[in-house]
This record gives structure tokens, sequence and C-alpha cells, in this order.
């Protein structure tokens, strides 16, 4: 017997909690594309040590399943915070260290993403910029990274989704964001109403999903020039 | 007003300059020939720094220096002086044509926005394309394309310009246009420097010829001491190759 009435009660119930997924994702967007920027600088840069290491490093990550880099991050960052620094933060948020294993997780893909886009923007436009007196970074911002933009999109909007699901892992720590709600509804109903649960979970995820692909989509047509 | 002396460049163990040494003088429009490979490309890049020589000294009016150890100071100013046309064009992708020759102005050198404008407008009306101020790359034609490539070149005022086969990646019906903008610049007395493959134009309009191969430069002089009395039997052999009955025009 499938109850629609609490499938949708549970809908209810749970979005509230979507303001933590948000800023789940919304932080772990932003650490990655830092931490993404500085692999793929050092990927892309001539210091061979910087790219060794940048490359190991998203190797790395390739082959570490989600769940287990949150568990190490977990239980293995406090231990190395406090055998370096000698500060106990057990009692950290369990946000903090989702945040930080997702950034890490992400910072690697980003990384790729980036790189690809600025090799596909090609070595002749920068060439071009010097050549008319614009200096290294100039070029980047003003011609490189724009192209490079426009072509990481499609690739960006998938990241930012994937960001989005992995983020529903957070709740195997602690982290109450809309996965982590679920879970309780399910515990408060002492197991039932299973199904209904975790379908109203699926679709935010999949409305959620669908509203980033739409915005990507459009941004990438309004973007399409020349 | 350029002179560069005994140039060398290697990528790994390929030697691709071994001694080249050019001068030009204000007004020189100077065809610099040879087989492909044989370090004409290279050469241009070596002289604005796109690529970094192994060894040489540049002279540039009042600039002398090393090119191996030149300081970025040293290259701004080169840069400044020099602009490159692309045998690709390497138009800016993001950028419409007329920004692509507002780019050197407002960002390389500080021009206000309206003066760039202006100027951008003047170069582009100068090549023909007056009518695609607005147009991106994508949407010109490749001699269209290279057309706007010169206007970048020739807008930022530059002492030379390096041209870099500018038309062998065009359809043969595109190659006239744009070695017609390249005729009125050498009339107006601009100063180049032109890689190419285009026998008549290196005859007709340059001042001075340069034949490489393998890395050196073979035999210099003018067009018709190189055309029609070639010293070295490589240069003989080359233009037997490059022009069709080369033997009978002599
Ligand atoms: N970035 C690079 N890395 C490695 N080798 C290079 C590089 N650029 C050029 N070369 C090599 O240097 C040699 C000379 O190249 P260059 O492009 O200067 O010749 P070219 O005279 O311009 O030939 P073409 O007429 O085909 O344009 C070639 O053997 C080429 O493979
Ligand atoms: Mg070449």
């Amino acid at each position: 017997m499938f109850y629609i009435d609490i499938f949708f009660k549970h809908v209810w119930n749970i979005l509230p909690y979507l303001k933590t997924t948000f800023l789940v994702a919304a932080i772990t967007f932003l650490v990655s594309v830092l931490l993404g920027g500085l692999i793929a600088s050092g990927m892309l840069g001539k210091n061979k040590p910087g790219q060794m290491l940048a490359k190991a490093y998203v190797n790395l990550m390739r082959c570490v399943p989600p769940i287990v880099l949150l568990f190490i991050v977990y239980y293995g960052a406090p231990y190395l915070v406090s055998s370096l620094f000698h500060k106990d933060i057990n009692g950290l948020d369990a946000i903090y260290f989702a945040i930080i294993s997702l950034s890490l997780l992400h910072g690697a893909s980003f990384a790729e993403m980036m790189r690809g886009a600025y090799l596909a923007v090609g070595k002749g436009q920068e060439e071009a910029a010097l050549s008319i007196g614009l200096t290294k970074w100039q070029a980047f911002y003003r011609i490189i990274f724009p192209q490079a933009f426009v072509v990481a999109l499609p690739i960006l909007g998938n990241s930012i989704i994937g960001l989005l699901k992995d983020g529903a892992l957070a709740y195997s720590i602690g982290v109450v964001d809309i996965t982590g709600r679920a879970q309780y509804l399910i515990s408060m109903n002492l197991g039932g109403y299973v199904l209904e649960t975790y379908l109203a979970l699926a679709l935010i995820y999949w409305i959620l999903s669908s509203i980033t692909q739409k915005a990507f989509g459009a941004l990438e047509r309004r973007l399409q020039k020349g | 007003m350029l002179k560069i002396t005994d140039v060398h460049k290697a990528f790994g163990d390929n030697e691709v300059l071994k001694g080249v040494s050019i001068e030009v003088e204000k007004g020189d429009v100077v065809a610099v020939l040879g087989p492909s490979g044989s370090g004409k490309t290279t050469l241009l890049r070596s002289i604005n720094f796109l690529e970094r020589a192994d060894k040489g000294r540049l002279q540039f009016d009042d600039i002398d220096v090393d090119l191996k150890n030149a300081s970025k100071a040293d290259i701004k100013k080169i840069r400044k002086k020099t602009a490159f046309v692309f045998q690709n064009y390497n138009l800016f992708a993001n950028k419409t044509a007329l920004q692509n020759v507002t780019e050197g102005l407002i960002i390389g050198r500080k021009v206000p926005k309206a003066e760039a404008a202006e100027r951008a407008k003047k170069a582009l009306d100068k090549v023909g394309l007056s009518e695609r101020y607005d147009y991106y790359p994508g949407q010109l034609s490749g001699g269209q394309q290279q057309r706007v490539g010169i206007a970048r070149a020739i807008a930022v005022n530059p002492d030379i310009i390096l041209f870099d086969e500018p038309t062998s990646a065009l359809d043969p019906e595109l190659i006239g246009e744009v070695l017609n903008v390249m005729k009125e610049l050498a009339k107006e007395g601009t100063t180049m420097i032109v890689v190419t493959h285009e026998m008549q134009f290196a005859q007709d309009v340059t001042n001075k010829v340069i034949f490489m191969d393998g890395g050196k430069v073979v035999e210099e002089g003018t067009p018709k001491d190189i055309f029609t009395h070639p010293k070295e039997e490589r240069t003989k052999q080359f233009l037997r190759r490059v022009i069709p009955n080369y033997d009978y025009s002599i």
C-alpha cells in the first residue's frame, strides 16, 4: 500500500532542510573552484614536481569512493589536527567535515575540467594577446578564461548536479540535510513509509537537478556566439 | 632599425636555428623564403619572444638585448614596437572584429576607449572591412579573418609587422584580398618581415629576400638577385621546386 498523502506530507517535511543541502553544496562549490584552479595551474605549469603532485592528487581522488573519503576525513582530520596542532576538533559540527571531504573530491574533478577547457582554447589565443601587448594575466582573464568558461559550461552543469547528489552522503556522519531529514522521518515512523519518504526525497533531488540543468542550458545558449 | 645576430634555438635535440643574423631598415619589406622546417616561423617568433631563443642578440633602435636573458621589461618594450600576423589568424574568438582590434589599444597600450574605437575602425576600413565591425571571427571568411588580423596589427602602430605565412591557410581565391592589403601597406612604407610561399609577392613587393635552409640564412639580396641570379645551388633548387617553369622564366 502506497500512501500518497504521506508522500506529499514528507516532501513538505523535508523541504526546509534544503537550506543545509544548499549550504553544503555552495561552500563545496566555492572551495572546489579554488582548489581546482590551484591544481589545474599545477598540472598546466612548467614546474615538474608541481605537475606530478597535481596529477597524483587527481588520480588518487579518482580512486577513492566518496563515502570512504568522507569517513577518512571525519575520523582522520581530528586525529591529524590533534597530533599536529594539539587541538581537539572532535566537537566540530559534522557539516565541516562533509564540506572538506566533498571539496577534496570535487576539487580534483574541477581541476580536470578546467585543464581540459584551458587546453581547448588553444595556445594561439594567448600568443595573439601577448603579441599586441597584453600581459599573461590580462591574456588569461580577458581572452582565455571567457572562452574556457563557455567550453566548460556543459561539464560544469553536470559537476554541480554531481556535487548536489554527493552531498546526500553527508547524512552518514550526521549532517541533517534533506537526506538526513528523510532518514530522521523514517526512524520517527519506526521504519515505516520508507518508500514514500525516499520517493519524496528523490523528487526533490530530481527537481533540483532539472533546474540546474535548465539553467546551464539557458546560460550556454546565451554565451554561444560567433 | 632592427638587427638580430647569431640566433640559436633548439627544441630538445632538434637544432632549428643555427646562428641566424638579419638586418632590417626602416621601410624595408623583407621576404623570408625557405623549405618547410627550415626555421622561418621559429625565427619570427623569437623576435617578439613568443619563443625564447637559446642564444642571440637583438638590437632595435635604442634597445639592445640578449635574446636568452631579456628581462620582462625589455620584452614588453619590444612587443610594443612589433606586431604579429599569424598563419591561423588567431583572432580572439570571444570578441568581435572591432573588439579584436581595440583590445591591443585599450588594454595593451592604455588608449582611451573612444579614441581606440576610432583608430580600430580606421584600421578595419583600411583592410576593407567597414561593414564587418560587429561580426565575430566565426562569422567571417578566412580572408576576412586574416584582414582583421592585419588590422589588429596595424592599429597599434608598430615599428615593424611580422607576418608568418599570412595566406597559407587560405583558399586560393581568398589569397588575393590579403596580399592586396599587404601591398598597400608596403606602398605606404610600413616595415615588414614576411615569411611566405607566395613567390610572386616576394618578387614584386619586397626589397629584400632572405632564403633560409636548415636553420641558416643561405643567401640574401634584392628580389632580383635572388630570383634571377641566385648564387647558391640550394637557392636554385628551391626556386626550381616552387616556381613552375623556373628555368624558362629567367
Ligand atoms: N614548439 C616546438 N616544439 C618542438 N619542435 C618544434 C616546435 N616548433 C617548431 N619545431 C620544429 O622546428 C623545426 C622548424 O620549425 P619552423 O616552424 O620554424 O619551420 P618553418 O620554416 O616555419 O616551416 P613551415 O614552412 O612548414 O612553416 C621543425 O622541425 C619543427 O618540427
Ligand atoms: Mg612556419
